[in-house]
């Protein structure tokens, strides 16, 4: 066994050495020979001409001792490679060409497999990932499908379900990080102590929270791994360190890895002590990890039967469900359709390419016929000869994977600014955030995995093809059957068809975006939101002596915040809203009541979005003032309660009355009845797609709030305008740091991002399929040209005209994206309806984008066929018919 | 002297090759000499049976191969029978042997 490796090993690579020795041991046996027969009494020449008889073909000895030797496929192998290699660089166009095709179909499937891997199949950073749920709680009769429970609910959750091993419990939010220079707004998370088990994290440095810890107030904070980078330069010595936080000293025991950011960007990681989660009410979330051998549904099940127990235990709890959604599927809602039609629209264009290559192959290969016949006289087995095909073609496609790689980090590095860092989730007002993409070595495997399979495709393609060939016709004079052969045209043929056909397909599917996206950028979302900046303030409430505690000091804060950025030269106007439209920051839904109304039926209820305002904020949008008034400063506490509606609301709730006057009562402590003081446009909050909800506007002095965001409308750059915005809110308080600038532009942008990265993509695609297509018909147009040459000689000469001739070019181009195009609306018909869902107020059958793309496709065939066209107009007729 | 010689089939050659191989090591020139002398002249083995055999043998490990010199000092390749070859060699004697004692046997009653 290991003698035979060993002798293998010696014969592959000291050939010269074992080909010696092979022919010193056959010569000294040749010798023998001789001298034998001169013995016999043959004069030596005779002697040596028997012997040279017996010994036979020499040549064939040497082969079989080689085959003996069991390395000769390798050797043959080796020998074919360095044959394919000639061979390719002696057509260096044709060479050229195939790469240049093969690389641009293999790079951008290994960019889109990149964007894939990192959002589909990357794991997350938690143990037992594919048994983790998200928990949320529901209220459909308030119209909220996933929002977050109470702390007390989690402890309930906790106590009474047996289908999780265990609950985690966090809340998002943001703190103010005071003492060092600037004061910063950092992103936050508030955990329950189980927090380093739930995920099985091992710290950097120091350690998570204890069970302990949570027993009372010990305000431990862990630092988030970019968080630790940036601002203590990962400075070793952090552990034990004291931080102040929202106005309260805090000791760092930790520090988290940087895997961990691909769930939660936090900068800091606090706990929940026992009282704060009784008391806990934000914007919580729960995730559990469900028992081995329980599924979903199960889980799901026995969560509603708890909700429906605590909604009896707790009346305030009426009316809320739960929802289980396994956590990675959350991670993917809002991606996954766009990402398989990117998927399969870059599997199109790497088909295409293939076929564009084989057919590239095809018309070298009838050009390549007599040398395969004189092989196959000589002895080659056809089984060889395809091996020759195919390692051509494979080492054509490791060339064009090497340049699709190259392609795809490049485009890779562009793909990044278009694909958002994070992801809106579905239906909660919440964000999901998405890992860095970037080219892996998964990527590099699937390049060479998908190279030697296109190679594979395309080589199988021209080798069956020629294996069909007449030996004995070929090897005839005359070489007419070089050019004529069975099935080399029909095949070619074939494949332009399967190539227009899907790039029909492509670049229906990337009208039919263009076409929506374009749509939703002309919809108006009920403002102007050109020249908007926002940014966020948080007043930190949280200690004990924090002088934000009170309400009222609250919105006079604001006020103050406001006459000082207002005072700013450059800014047109100001002003501060709970949550911005379009931003998903938060969501705020209530019940309301018309008083002028008669009473609802028990168990029914009417919800409207609600939003606080500063009196200018309808001018600072531009929101149209349909009738009545907006807010004044006399809108305060110590004056009546006052509300403005929007034209949803008044055409839902007074369709036939005039609102103003009217008084709306909402759940609320003191239960005041608010007047409707005006009306207001409408405005699409959910997003471009999404209809105008009811909205109830409160003035901000009546209904403070602990955060605001900013809106400014000003025609400066941000840049510029942004340190003298922070200057008048710091002359307010030296210590209140601003967070989340962003101009509406960004805002806008980032609800889009998914529709717009597969507008983006496709197009690209869409384009990358029609050139490849078109070089296709291109191929097949002239390659008709150069093999008819002489029957066009033959009808120029009997007297067609030369638009006769171009006439017939033109006509085969035409013809065969024709049919290519009839199948290619066939298969888009009914394959666009995936799209739908990313579609917006167009029909994924629009019969105008399928009308203007077959006439784009007609328009791009006929150029394809122009210059092969040209050529034949300029046949001369007496050179046709000698030539041949 | 005849130069044809009855056919041998494959295995049987290097059943052969291995006995002479027994008897000590030997290059290629001598064990076809042997193996024609030894058979009384009917078995005639070609080069073009012999070298691949060898070879193949070689590669086996039923045999391993040195260079050295022969009876006129000139320089050729010996093969010597390995132990697993002489094993190899035990085996294919027995089998041989009951292969031919059935086929008499078919022969003598048919």
């Amino acid at each position: 066994m290991f003698r035979d490796f060993l002798i293998r090993l010696r014969a592959l690579f000291r050939r010269n050495v074992v080909e010696g020795e092979l022919d010193d041991e056959l010569r000294f046996h040749f010798e023998h020979q001789v001298e034998k027969f001169v013995h016999s009494g043959l004069p030596l020449q005779e002697a040596r001409r028997r012997a040279r008889l017996q010994f036979g073909g020499l040549d064939q000895l040497k082969e079989e001792c080689r085959e003996a030797r069991g390395t000769h496929f390798l050797e043959t192998l080796a020998q074919d490679i360095r044959y394919s290699l000639r061979v390719l660089r002696k057509s260096p166009g044709f060479t050229a060409v195939a790469v240049l095709t093969l690389a641009l179909g293999i790079g951008a499937n290994t960019a889109i497999f990149n964007v894939a891997h990192a959002t589909l199949l990357q794991p997350l950073p938690i143990k037992q990932a594919s048994r983790v749920v998200v928990i949320w709680a529901n209220n459909l009769t308030h119209g909220w499908s996933r929002i977050g429970p109470t702390g007390q609910d989690y402890l309930d959750w906790k106590e009474q379900s047996k289908s999780f091993d265990d609950l985690f419990l966090f809340e998002h939010g943001t703190g103010t990080v005071t003492g060092s220079g600037e004061p910063e707004q950092v992103a936050g998370l508030r955990v329950t102590t189980n927090f380093g088990d739930f995920f099985g994290i091992k710290p950097v440095l120091g350690r998570t929270f204890r069970m302990e810890d949570a027993a009372g107030r010990h305000n431990f904070a862990l630092l988030g791994n970019a968080y630790w980078r940036r601002h203590f330069n990962s400075d070793s010595s952090v552990v034990g360190r004291g931080m102040t936080l929202n106005g309260e000293q805090y000791t760092i025991i930790g520090v988290l890895p940087a895997e961990f950011a691909a769930l939660f960007p936090s900068d800091l990681v606090v706990s929940f002590d026992n009282d704060w989660l009784k008391r806990a009410n934000g914007d919580l979330g729960v995730l559990g990890r469900i028992k081995r051998g329980a599924t979903l549904q199960q889980a799901a099940g026995e969560m509603s039967v708890i909700a429906e127990r605590i909604a009896n235990s707790r009346p305030a709890r009426k009316g809320f469900g739960v929802v289980l959604v396994s956590l990675e599927s959350v991670r993917l809602e809002y991606l996954r359709p766009a990402l398989l039609v990117l998927l399969g629209a870059v599997g199109f264009v790497l088909l295409i390419s293939c076929a564009n290559v084989a057919n590239l192959m095809l018309a070298r290969s009838l050009v390549r016929r007599r040398e395969m016949a004189i092989r196959m006289a000589l002895g080659a087995g056809r089984l060889r000869l395809i091996r020759q095909f195919l390692i051509e073609s494979t080492l054509l496609s490791i060339l064009g994977g090497a340049a699709g790689s190259l392609l795809a980090l490049w485009s890779t590095e562009l793909l990044k600014v278009f694909v958002p860092s994070r992801i809106p989730v579905p239906n909660a007002a919440d964000y999901v955030t998405l890992p860095g993409i970037h080219m892996t070595g998964a990527a590099f495997a699937f390049t060479i995995g998908i190279s030697l399979f296109t190679g594979l495709i395309f080589g199988l393609i021209p080798g069956f093809q020629n294996l069909r060939c007449n030996v004995n016709g070929l090897l005839k004079e005359g070489g007419r059957g070089l050019r004529t052969g069975p099935g080399g045209h029909r095949t070619r043929s074939s494949l332009v068809v399967v190539e227009s056909a899907l790039a029909f397909v492509l670049v229906i599917g990337a009208g039919l975006m263009i076409n929506s996206f374009w749509r939703l950028l002309q919809t108006s979302p009920g403002f102007r939101p050109d020249h908007l900046l926002t940014l966020r303030i948080k007043l930190p409430a949280d200690a004990k002596d924090s002088k934000y505690r009170e309400p009222r000091q609250q919105a006079v804060t604001f006020q103050r915040f406001l006459a000082g950025v207002e005072a700013v030269p450059g800014i047109q106007s100001a002003a501060f809203a709970d949550i911005v439209p379009l931003s998903q920051d938060d969501m705020d839904r209530g019940y309301f009541v018309i008083e002028e109304n008669p009473p609802l039926p028990p168990g029914e209820h009417l919800s409207a979005d609600y939003r606080d305002i500063t009196p200018n904020y309808f001018a600072t949008m531009k929101i149209p003032l349909a009738a009545g008034r907006t807010f004044t400063q006399q809108d305060d506490l110590d004056h009546p309660r006052v509300v403005i509606i929007d034209e949803s609301f008044a055409r839902h709730f007074f369709p036939d009355q005039d609102p103003i006057g009217k008084h709306v009562n909402v759940p609320d402590a003191a239960r005041p009845a608010r007047e409707i003081v005006g009306v207001v446009g409408s405005v699409r909050d959910a997003g471009f797609d999404q209809q105008p909800q009811p909205t109830i506007y409160f003035p901000s002095l009546q209904s403070p709030d602990q955060t605001m965001t900013l809106v400014v409308r000003t025609a400066m750059p941000p840049s510029t305008i942004l340190p003298a915005i922070k200057n008048a809110i710091w002359s307010v308080d030296r210590n209140q740091p601003v967070f989340a600038v962003r101009s509406m532009e960004e805002i806008i942008s980032g609800i889009v991002s998914a529709q717009r990265l597969a507008f983006l993509l496709l197009g690209v695609f869409a384009f990358l399929a029609l050139a490849l297509a078109a070089i296709g018909i291109y191929g097949v147009t002239s390659y008709l040209v150069s093999e008819r040459t002489h029957e066009i000689g033959v009808r120029s000469a009997l007297g067609a005209q030369s638009s006769d001739v171009s006439r017939l070019v033109l006509g085969h181009g035409v013809k065969l994206a024709g049919i290519g195009m009839l199948g290619g609306a066939i298969a888009a018909l009914a394959l666009t309806r995936l799209l739908s869902s990313l579609l917006f107020s167009v029909s994924s059958t629009d019969p105008l984008t399928f009308i203007s793309v077959a006439i784009l496709l007609t328009l791009v065939s006929l150029a394809a066929c122009y210059i092969p066209a040209r050529r034949a107009m300029r046949i001369d007729p007496v050179i046709a018919l000698r030539c041949d | 002297m005849p130069q044809q010689g009855v056919d041998l089939p494959q295995g049987t050659l290097d059943l052969l090759i291995l006995r002479t191989l027994a008897l000590g090591s030997n290059h290629g020139w001598a064990i076809s000499e042997r193996i024609h002398q030894v058979s009384s002249k009917v078995l005639q083995v070609q080069q073009g049976s012999l070298y691949p055999a060898l070879h193949r043998l070689e590669r086996r490990g039923w045999i391993k191969a040195r260079w050295g010199a022969s009876e006129n000092n000139r320089r050729a390749k010996f093969y010597e029978l390995t132990k697993s070859g002489r094993k190899q060699l035990e085996a294919e004697q027995g089998e041989w042997k009951k292969l031919a004692a059935a086929v008499a046997q078919v022969l003598e009653t048919a």
